[in-house]
């Protein structure tokens, strides 16, 4: 295939792929009013704005604070089921895995839903809690099967050699499992973090006065005003996402586990 | 060794049983919801009601009718995209990759939100046609079926494009430089040799797509409005404006089976395969 | 008995509801070196996994140095173990595999430094310290494991497969090495090995399992010389083995009648000592090929078939051609089954 036809085909699927996004760093770089492209002189204005919105910072604090507790939770759980399932003959293993797993099937707006209508309603449990379990969960397939597949690369025999050299079980497990799937834990978190702190349709539902995660205040933000400051919060988060992704890239060879 | 199974079971069960109560009990209530009637007898009556709604219908099938264009389109793309990543040399074709993925990692608020700078009133594609005069007034691009069906493209492609990158790296070395030797024009190359040994890659892409597209919130939401609804959004609006929570329970369930099938389907291919 | 330093009595072995080894009785004298032999799924394995502690009999009795270990964790038994892979660390290198054991025991850090050294010393990896295993070749990764087991002094030193992983010229290193390594520590070593040259080469004593059972037990020259099952002379290189019936041999393919007089049901005969150029039968050479000291032919006879060294002197017969052979009674093995 002659190089030319290569690169048209890459460049125009890449220019769809990633072009709207470059516009809406240039329409956030405006000096202008209201959205548009291109903008209407530059200036740093709305990148500015963006961090004065009280709004924002909230739902950005809460954001963070899911992301981070709730993949870390997710991982607490996580990571001795995907370890049982690796090393135990358990009854009921492809049970557990499918229950575990299911929360990738189930689309996000159900579990949103549900969870306020028979979570949250009932037991009188706060939306902040309620983002929390449910975002924990949704976390939990990404962190079991990325932390399995560290483990499939791990013998077993390992352990049973750190046994015989003296450790107990969970000595076993902290000195050399744990050592050796730290990179598919890290990564687990990355894409755990990314997942969650991304997710809108679970969290649809679950907001209430002053409680809304970062996307969600987004979406209704833009339903009322119509300035650059999304568009400036959008690209502000991408490179946060990207700047995780190509350190941890750079650190552990990241996609080795996505 | 370690057979010890309560042991196992011990570090197994707080994730299964924490996924179990928080997660599959409300799920589940939520959809039986649908299956009673008023008295609380087990009736069908509120899927016949559902679907007797033309606008629930023309929802249903639009939903269907998106989905599928999108795959077959990804698809399309996917195949030319993949076939060039997998020629390149290998440094670049790893630098392509990663930008090729790299969409995945950015918020699909944002990668949406870009659309409405393109295809809103004073977006660039107004801008432009106005400009030259092909129109007097902007068209309105945005909140159309086009708007809903470009943004659910340009968030899922990347998913089929990595499925067929893997699948065609999977493509024995000189396999296709042997059909061409023995006569295929490059049309029968791709139809009897990538299409067959790509089939499960293709099956795997296509999945991810349509279960994307039929469970985004987001695109249609900011695209296609109150005027271009899918079962999503069609959800959300049920319940936060008409809060009709029999309607929102029917299409959790054709939500649910639709993914599920897919994801069945899926498996079922990959485990033939293996 | 009193010389016993390693005895398993009536050892039953299972996984799950499958019993792997049944009753199994040995005894292993201290600084001994024991094989255990036999094809894949014979017990082998599962024997030594038993001494090591990975696994708990389901009844009978496992005695090292006088104590009964037999509910005793694998970490308390005090025993090596050199895994077939090795079982290396991979997050950490050279030294610290070698200090692992040693560092879970709290010693003094001068002594784990001065043991470490010691056997990383004797293994020859004098240097490698800060390698990481992944930075190691084969044979040098092999080295590691050893010592990593030989710093914690164990009272029984056990090895899955040490050669396996190793190629041609390795093993014959490695075989020299295990075998200095015992002699100047006077360790009890248990290898198990599918490597009936291996085994011969290595062992003191070697233990033929099959089923499970301990088929024969015996010095390498026992075993070699009067195996006394069909399946212990087939592992020991009796290629030719038949029934006998009233002074004929009987195969699936057809009777010979023997040239002399035979009270044993069966008999075997190494290639070398089947008889080319001379004899009462006659068979079709089918193969031949060149060894260095002698000539393989597969003669083709009324039995099936039948595999012969002969010496490379004598004159070569083409293939396709009758030629005359013997099975001499003096080279004839007679076994019990």
């Amino acid at each position: 295939m002659p190089r030319f036809a290569i690169w048209t085909i890459l460049g125009l699927t890449l220019t769809f792929l990633i072009g709207p996004f470059l516009i809406v760093i240039l329409a956030g770089a405006s000096a202008g009013e209201s959205l548009a492209f291109p903008p209407q002189g530059l200036s740093l204005k709305w990148y500015a704005k963006v961090f004065t919105v009280e709004s924002f910072r909230a739902s950005f604090a809460l954001s963070l604070f899911l992301a981070v507790f709730g993949t870390l939770a997710a991982l607490a759980l996580g990571i001795p089921a995907a370890y049982a399932l690796h090393r135990y003959d358990l009854l009921g293993a492809e049970t557990i895995r499918t229950i575990v797993a299911a929360p990738i099937i189930v689309p996000g707006i159900i579990v949103g839903l549900a969870l306020l209508r028979y979570f949250v309603v009932p037991l009188d449990v706060t939306i902040t809690m309620a983002l929390f379990v449910t975002h924990t969960a949704l976390v939990m397939p990404y962190a079991v099967r990325v932390v399995s597949s560290s483990l499939n690369n791990l013998r077993a025999d390992m352990e049973e050699a750190a046994v015989i050299l003296g450790c107990t079980r969970l000595q076993a497990f902290t000195k050399v499992v744990l050592p050796n799937i730290r990179g598919g834990i890290l990564a687990a978190f990355i894409l755990g973090f990314i997942a969650s702190f991304n997710e809108v349709p679970a969290s649809l539902f679950l907001s209430g006065p002053g409680v809304r995660t970062l996307p969600i205040d987004m979406l209704s933000y833009m339903e009322i005003t119509f300035d650059p400051s999304v568009a400036a919060l959008s690209a502000l988060l991408a490179f946060m996402s990207i700047a995780i992704v190509f350190i941890a890239e750079r650190l552990l060879g990241f996609s080795r586990y996505v | 060794m370690f057979l010890n199974r309560r042991e196992g079971l011990a570090l197994a069960l707080p994730a299964a049983l924490f996924t179990f109560l928080v997660f599959l009990v409300p799920v589940g209530l939520l959809l039986s919801i649908a299956f009673q009637s008023e008295s609380g007898a087990w009736s069908l009556e509120g899927y016949i009601d559902f679907f007797s709604k033309p606008l629930n219908q023309s929802v249903f099938f639009r939903t269907l009718k998106l989905g599928f264009l999108v795959v077959v389109t990804a698809a399309v793309i996917g195949y030319a995209a993949a076939f060039c990543i997998v020629n390149l040399p290998t440094t670049a074709r790893g630098r392509i990759f990663g930008l090729v993925v790299l969409p995945l990692m950015i918020s699909p608020v944002a990668r949406t939100y870009a659309w409405i700078v393109i295809l809103g009133r004073t977006g660039i594609v107004n801008d432009t046609i106005v400009g030259l005069g092909l129109a007097d007034t902007p068209i309105r691009l945005l909140f159309t079926e086009t708007a809903v069906f470009i943004g659910l493209l340009q968030l899922f492609l990347p998913l089929m494009i990595i499925s067929l990158v893997s699948a065609m790296e999977n493509i024995p070395e000189d396999v296709i430089p042997a059909a061409r030797v023995l006569g295929a024009s490059w049309f029968q190359v791709f139809f009897r040799i990538i299409l067959p040994l790509t089939r499960e890659g293709l099956v795997i892409g296509g999945t991810l797509v349509f279960t994307g597209a039929l469970t985004a919130y987001i695109t249609p939401a900011i695209l296609g409005g109150s005027k271009v609804l899918m079962l999503e959004t069609l959800l959300y609006q049920q319940v936060n404006v008409s809060n009709d929570f029999v309607s929102a329970s029917v299409i959790a369930m054709i939500l649910i089976v639709m993914s599920f099938s897919a994801n069945l389907l899926l498996k079922r291919i990959a485990s033939v395969r293996r | 008995m009193s010389d016993a330093f390693v005895s398993l009595a009536d050892v039953t072995l299972s996984y799950g509801q499958t019993v792997a080894v049944p009753d199994l009785n040995l005894e292993i004298r201290e600084g001994e070196l024991i094989a255990l032999l036999g094809p894949s799924g014979c017990g082998k394995t599962t024997s030594m996994r038993a001494i090591a502690g990975l696994l708990t009999p389901v009844s009978g009795k496992i005695v090292i140095d006088g104590v009964d270990v037999t509910r005793t964790p694998a970490n308390k038994r005090g025993i090596g173990l050199v895994f077939q892979s090795y079982a290396l660390f991979p997050h950490l290198n050279a030294f610290e595999n070698v200090a692992f054991g040693l560092r879970l025991k709290k010693l003094p850090n001068a002594e784990i430094r001065q043991r470490t050294e010691v056997g990383m010393a004797t293994v020859g990896l004098t240097g490698f310290e800060t390698r990481k295993p992944a930075e190691m070749s084969g044979g040098q990764q092999q080295r590691l494991a050893l010592a990593r087991s030989l710093v914690m002094e164990p009272k029984v030193l056990l090895l899955d497969e040490p050669l396996s992983n190793l190629d041609a010229r390795l093993r014959l290193e490695m075989r020299n090495e295990l075998q200095r390594v015992q002699k100047d520590t006077g360790i009890t070593m248990v290898f198990v090995t599918h490597d009936q040259s291996e085994a011969l080469a290595l062992a003191d004593r070697i233990v033929l399992m099959k089923d499970g059972k301990i088929e024969q037990l015996g010095t390498p020259a026992e075993l070699y010389a009067e195996p006394r099952t069909t399946f212990a002379a087939d592992f020991m290189g009796f290629e030719n083995i038949f029934r006998v019936e009233g002074g004929t041999l009987v195969s699936e393919q057809g009777r010979l009648s023997l040239g002399f007089d035979a009270q044993e049901r069966v008999l075997a005969w190494r290639p070398g000592g089947v008889v080319v150029g001379q004899g009462s039968h006659t068979g079709r050479v089918i193969a031949s090929s060149f060894a260095g000291q002698y000539r393989s032919y597969v003669l083709d006879c009324a039995l099936g078939q039948i595999k012969a060294d002969v010496p490379i002197e004598t004159p070569e017969v083409p293939i396709g051609e009758e030629v005359a052979f013997d099975l001499p009674k003096a080279t004839a093995r007679p076994l019990a089954t």
